[in-house]
């Protein structure tokens, strides 16, 4: 008898291989996970072993609202039995019930799933914290590497260094001995 | 156009009566501790900072406009 092997897409004779296909009860398959594990041989040959990441996957998307699959895959008797109830009138269903099958069905609520977290505040204070470690990195700097000060930023050089600025009149029109009133020796207001 | 304007009329305002319950939710790690967070790395960096503006005798040679009064410098020659 012939039997047409969706798998291996051929037509291979009954008593060549023996190919179950679990998924292919479509009815009971909505929502669970469709683990195919046939095994159809041919030649000799297996099917490559189902992975992890190509069966279909549940996501909290936005703009993928209803999800491949339920969130829940394995239920409790408690949760199986409630699916059973599920199957006649919904207007039996009590409130927490309703709540109870959408929460087997999906993980977080559009609220949820969209609602902004305080992650920002970790992490202006991680970049406080950096800066802060990068400021004792220069304290290190300063102590360990840095030589001397030269002599010629001691306070009093530098009063000296500003005189001589001036008898030189640097700058005279708009920039640094501009700023200085010759007439009354000080600073311009 | 009148099927529109019919749904319209028809408005109970049910989704507007949706009440704003807040989330149950329990509170992450950033709700709980984000500000504290903030404020002490806040205090930590000024904190740092401010000693090595000040305290740990880097020059920064900032401009004596307004500071600093001229002092004489020629030096009498020999």
């Amino acid at each position: 008898m012939n039997k047409y092997c969706k798998l291996c897409a051929s037509n291979v004779t009954q008593r060549w291989f023996e190919c179950r296909m679990l998924a292919s009860r479509a009815l009971r398959l909505v929502g669970k996970r469709a683990i195919s594990t046939s095994v159809c041989l041919r030649g000799g040959h297996g099917v490559a072993k189902v992975e992890d990441y190509t069966l279909p996957a549940y996501f909290d998307r936005r703009e993928n609202p209803l999800p491949d699959i339920r969130y829940v895959q394995n239920l409790s008797p408690v949760q199986a039995s409630l699916k059973e109830k599920e199957k006649g009138a919904w207007a039996a269903l009590s409130a927490d019930e309703k709540i109870a099958l959408y929460r087997i069905s999906f993980h977080q609520s559009f609220a949820e799933m969209n609602q902004e977290s305080a992650e920002w505040k970790s992490v202006v204070a991680g970049i406080f914290f950096l800066m802060g470690l990068t400021g004792l990195l220069v304290l290190w700097q300063r102590k360990y590497v840095y030589g001397p000060v030269p002599h010629t930023l001691d306070p009093e050089y530098k009063q000296k260094e500003l005189q001589r600025m001036l008898d030189m009149r640097m700058n005279p029109v708009e920039g640094f001995s501009a700023n200085w009133d010759y007439e009354n020796k000080q600073w311009k207001k | 156009m009148y099927r529109f304007a019919k749904a319209a009329v028809n408005l109970t305002g049910q989704a507007a009566r949706q009440a704003r319950h807040g989330s149950t939710a329990p509170p992450d790690f950033h709700q709980k501790y984000g500000n504290g967070l903030m404020v002490g790395g806040l205090v930590f960096c000024t904190a740092v900072w401010g000693y090595v503006l000040t305290q740990t005798g880097i020059t920064w040679n900032l401009s004596p406009i307004g500071k600093v009064m001229p002092k004489p410098w020629r030096e009498p020659e020999e």
